[in-house]
């Protein structure tokens, strides 16, 4: 099998979406001009450049035009080169996209996906390394989208461009130049199932893009068949089932997650564990960024996120007799 | 002529009729449990054009929404349903009056101000990418018009020549708070100009005059495939919300609504009809028609089913996909199976 960077998964998805349905099209500031948004626009670029266009800076009424024009039958893909200029719109996706199908009683669609990009490391700082994931994970109505391959960076991102409902699609920067096998031909991914990485039987990690790569890594370190990894690529309107049969074999649980600890997918999942009266033989744990706003300087941002000797670490508390 | 009056008659008829009948039933009966906002002395834009505008033309509408819904032929008993929060309303009695919508008719509306008219930009620029012949249309106040999106949303409709009609209803109040403490200058129209938009302010002149210039810019946006935008002069006679009387708040001065009140263009209208020899009895018995439908709605309304709530909560997610992934793996394996038979291991 052919191996591509996540980056160019991203860029074959974006064309081939065009390929398959005319209504589809893609905007954003500076998507089709420069860097094109780090190389994830430039097929659909030069294919189909009527299928692209660059636009003022007004997040709000590109949110809103989104709306209207998939409430009107197109499947608009908007891109938002920082997650944090999405911010912006939190009124058209909350207040209208995330509840357009509930109050029209099931009846009108609202096919969008926002590609959100979120920069976290080599200085990004404070506006531009945010994850967010819980703050969109919070709504009702909206898809969280979230590859941690390649191979899922290209289906998940073709079958959220032809899913009917709306879709906040997070790639994280760090996993742009990651390389793997990815089909040349379009390819879909049901998004409500989390799926199981690697199989075991004596602890769950439940993690979702950039942390199933850390723990993939951390877990080299323990023997096979020992720890199960659920990556959820879905952070709303998964299958829970996949996680609660998991933990009820393994009766350990870490979530790990590349956000804030308060109010974050880690308090999520747990709260659910308990929910469904799971007995744990050791108390849940999560691994998550500090309670704090993304420090820039090089000397510190290192230690403010995790690494896999951090998962490592934790696994060890867990599997400790 | 005379028929294009008789329907216009019949537009401003219904719309007040079904404002007096929601006010009557909503106390103390107290079961259309939603906010409502009434058009009393706004009946003339929606009348109006509801004439012009066909079956597939949208509308995006402010909070203020059920003269352009009735305008636009939607259905009287679902609207008012809708607003007993019945499960036979136009959304299902999951929205209420303020955020009114029904694909049949290509109506959409909501109440966070501008949200509605910065939507219609996009689905008119559907329509002009699927080569139809329809227009979008989209309400908005003198209110909702000092939100920034709306000067965005101006801005992206000119950019991209879409097929969209800008209405600004200035009835002069947001709320209770008048245009004066809200805005240096009260100069929408040639705000909206600087954008590179074709403008109309409809603020003199009389009725007849209205209807023309209102007729030629719907024409103008289907034809031609551009933007316009209409600011008209108009006043809410009656409250904000609800059926509540706010005239004991003071807000606006009693000769400046008097004023409007001479002006009512259904006593207009219903003069004109007359002096144009129309049979008095021929109104009369258009009139009682849209009365017995009123009344028929309401017994209906009433006497219906509530939703469901395990219906309303299985609505937050279509879980539908686009053709497409059929079509691409009709031959192949059920869509839950994708994933295991074309991905690759991961790393």
């Amino acid at each position: 099998m052919r191996k591509i960077k996540f980056f160019e998964a991203l860029d074959e998805a974006m064309s081939q979406a065009v390929e398959l349905d005319k209504k589809v099209f893609v905007y954003g500031l500076g998507v089709n001009k420069t860097t094109k948004v780090f190389n994830t626009c430039k097929s659909i670029t030069k294919k189909y450049p009527k299928h692209i266009f660059d636009t003022p800076a007004a997040e709000q009424a590109l949110t809103s035009f989104g709306a209207g024009a998939a409430n009107a039958g197109l499947r608009p893909v908007l891109i938002h080169q920082r997650i944090d200029f999405m911010i912006y719109t939190l009124d058209q996706i909350i207040n209208w996209m995330s509840l357009w199908h509930f109050k029209s009683n099931g009846k009108k669609k609202m096919p969008v996906v926002i590609r959100a990009i979120i920069g976290r490391g080599w200085g990004q700082g404070p506006q531009h390394a945010k994850s967010l994931l819980s703050t969109f994970g919070y709504i009702p109505g909206l898809n969280v989208v979230c590859p941690s391959s390649p191979s899922e960076a290209k289906g998940l991102l073709l079958s959220a461009i032809f899913s009917d409902d709306p879709t906040i699609f997070l790639e994280y920067r760090e996993l742009y130049n990651t390389k793997d096998d990815v089909p040349s031909k379009p390819y879909f991914i049901d998004f409500k199932k989390p799926r199981i990485r690697k199989t075991g039987k004596d602890l769950t990690i439940v993690g979702f893009g950039p942390t199933i790569l850390k723990a993939l890594k951390a877990m080299e370190k323990f023997p096979k068949n020992s720890i199960e990894l659920i990556d959820l690529r879905n952070l709303r309107n998964y299958d829970e089932k996949v996680i609660y049969k998991s933990v009820e074999k393994t009766k350990k649980l870490i979530v790990v997650e590349d956000g804030w600890k308060d109010y974050g997918l880690g308090a999520e999942i747990i709260a659910k564990i308990s929910d469904q009266k799971i007995n744990l033989k050791k108390p849940a744990e999560r691994i998550c960024w500090p309670q704090s706003h993304v420090p820039m300087s090089m000397g510190i941002e290192d230690d403010y996120y995790f690494d896999e000797n951090d998962i490592i670490k934790k696994i060890q508390l867990v599997l400790k007799k | 002529m005379s028929q294009y009056n008789l329907n216009l008659y019949q537009n401003l008829y219904l719309i007040r009729r079904s404002q007096e009948e929601i006010s009557k039933n909503y106390h103390p009966e107290d079961k259309m449990r939603c906010p409502i906002h009434l058009c009393f002395g706004q009946e003339f834009m929606p009348s109006v054009l509801g004439l012009f505008l066909k079956k597939n033309d949208a509308i995006y509408s402010h909070h203020r929404s059920h003269g352009y819904f009735l305008a636009k032929g939607g259905s009287l008993k679902e609207m008012i349903c809708e607003f007993y929060g019945k499960a036979n309303g136009t959304n299902g009695g999951l929205a209420g009056s303020q955020e009114l919508s029904c694909s049949k008719i290509n109506f959409n509306s909501g109440t966070i101000l501008s949200g509605a008219f910065a939507m219609a930009v996009g689905d008119a620029y559907a329509k002009k990418i699927n080569k139809t012949n329809s227009i979008t249309v989209t309400v908005i106040g003198d209110g909702g018009m000092e939100e920034g999106i709306v000067y965005e949303s101006l801005n992206l409709a000119a950019l991209k020549k879409v097929p969209v009609l800008f209405i600004c209803e200035n009835n002069l109040y947001s709320t209770h708070t008048r245009v004066t403490e809200r805005v240096v200058k009260n100069n929408i129209t040639s705000k909206v100009k600087q954008f590179g938009l074709r403008t109309l302010k409809l603020n003199s002149g009389n009725y007849e005059d209205y209807i023309s210039r209102i007729k030629k810019e719907v024409d103008f946006v289907r034809k031609n495939k551009k933007p316009s935008f209409i600011e008209i002069d108009t006043y809410r006679l009656g409250p904000h919300v609800g059926p509540e009387e706010d005239d004991h708040f003071k807000f606006r001065p009693s000769i400046e609504k008097n004023k409007w009140q001479k002006k009512d263009p259904l006593t207009h209208y219903r003069k004109l009809l007359l002096k144009k020899n129309i049979n008095e009895k021929k109104v009369i018995k258009l009139e009682k028609k849209i009365n017995d439908k009123l009344k028929e709605a309401f017994k209906f309304a009433k006497s219906s089913k509530y939703p469901k709530l395990n219906s309303a909560l299985s609505k937050n997610y279509s879980n539908t996909f686009s053709k497409v992934i059929k079509n691409f793996f009709k031959n192949r394996a059920d869509f839950s199976t994708i994933q295991e038979k074309h991905l690759p291991k991961p790393y």
